[in-house]
């Protein structure tokens, strides 16, 4: 079932994040009243230790806000924002000026509940190309080294591989300083059926 | 001075004064560190889960293995069990409002680590440990510290 051409199944996965990328971006620039654009969406299957290094190292400071799929198709979706980038959503949002070391409640909530929107939509775009359910559960958000944030996604795929299919898809602003990418993990079986259903079988 | 070797997730390191070795943004992975101060040999193994599977060959992935892969490999490299003492950094809970779907992996791999040292006789030196934070820790070989800084607080050592 599985092309066994790696590059051939980077390019499926990477067109089936495309499309939830895209949803996302559309929803998070409503919610902020600017228009965000997607750049390309880029596809490597890494082992565990080399994720946070292909995303720019681990030593960023990010907001992250995660969710993990947990029906029968598992893995897990982030959105992740430059530390400046969340200032600025925070600030659009709330009013006022975020303190990010040391973020207030609501504030956690706001992100949190950005996180959720974007995610669901992006789950949305793509489960209709599947023609799978995919089921979240409510996300949380922190705000923190990347690496620290990459962790416990890490360890839920990790539980079961060794290297990763990490698909991620930079968005951006062009009025306002604001960007950000979409990551998704897919497990085993997730990527099983999105092979099945966007590959060749089709 | 000469930057300090990074180690990855799953990934381990095992060297000598006057070398030093870093792991970057730890979260929920624990650091497990051997130092043995009288030949300065020591090394790391970054893990990521606490148990693992039957038969598995990433003995560097899991807390339960990793530290007797790292015992050998740094009595391999010429350090004395009996001078070895361990430190362990790292094991948070970074995203506690999903603890209700799931376990608390970062304690998980703390106790795992903790239980695996104390089955090997090796003496717990040092931790920092848990919270919701994430850390950064660099271990210096020439005095078996280790400096941890997190995103947004000052640097302490153990």
């Amino acid at each position: 079932m599985r092309p066994k051409d790696e590059s051939k199944v980077l390019d499926i996965v990477g067109e089936f994040a495309n499309v939830g990328a895209g949803n996302a971006a559309t929803a998070l620039g409503a919610l902020l009243d600017i228009e965000i654009v997607n750049e390309v969406t880029s596809c490597n299957l890494l082992p565990l230790s080399k994720v946070a290094g292909w995303l720019g190292g681990a030593e960023q400071i990010v907001a992250g806000v995660y969710t993990q799929l947990c029906g029968d198709l598992r893995g897990g979706v982030l959105v992740i924002l430059s530390g400046d980038s969340a200032t600025t959503l925070l600030h659009h949002l709330t009013k006022e000026k975020p303190n990010l070391s040391k973020l207030t409640e609501i504030q956690v909530s706001a992100l949190r509940e950005i996180g959720n929107i974007c995610l669901c939509w992006y789950l949305v775009a793509v489960s209709k190309m599947i023609d799978s359910d995919l089921i979240p559960a409510p996300p949380d958000a922190t705000v923190d080294l990347l690496g620290a944030v990459l962790d416990l996604p890490l360890a839920h795929v990790g539980v079961k591989v060794d290297t990763v299919i990490a698909v991620h898809t930079v968005f951006k602003s062009f009025q306002k300083e604001f960007d950000g990418y979409f990551l998704l993990l897919p497990e085993e079986q997730m990527l099983d059926v999105i092979l099945e259903k966007m590959g060749d079988g089709r | 001075m000469k930057e300090p070797e990074l180690v990855g997730i799953a990934q381990m390191v095992v060297t000598k004064a006057p070398e030093r070795i870093c792991c970057m943004g730890l979260g929920s992975c624990v650091a497990v560190f051997l130092y043995d101060p009288t030949t300065k040999v020591g090394g790391v193994a970054h893990v990521l889960l606490p148990r693992a599977p039957q038969g598995t060959k990433m003995l560097t992935k899991y807390a339960n293995t990793a530290v007797g892969k790292l015992l050998s490999e740094v009595l391999v490299k010429g350090a004395r069990k009996e001078h070895l003492r361990a430190k362990l950094v790292g094991g948070a809970q970074m995203f506690p409002n999903l603890s209700i779907s799931v376990s608390d992996i970062g304690k998980e791999n703390c106790d795992e680590a903790k239980k695996a040292l104390r089955q090997l006789g090796i003496r717990l030196a040092g931790e920092d440990i848990h919270g919701t934070r994430g850390r950064s820790a660099t271990f210096d070989l020439e005095t078996g510290r280790v400096s941890i800084t997190t995103a947004f607080s000052d640097s302490r050592v153990i």
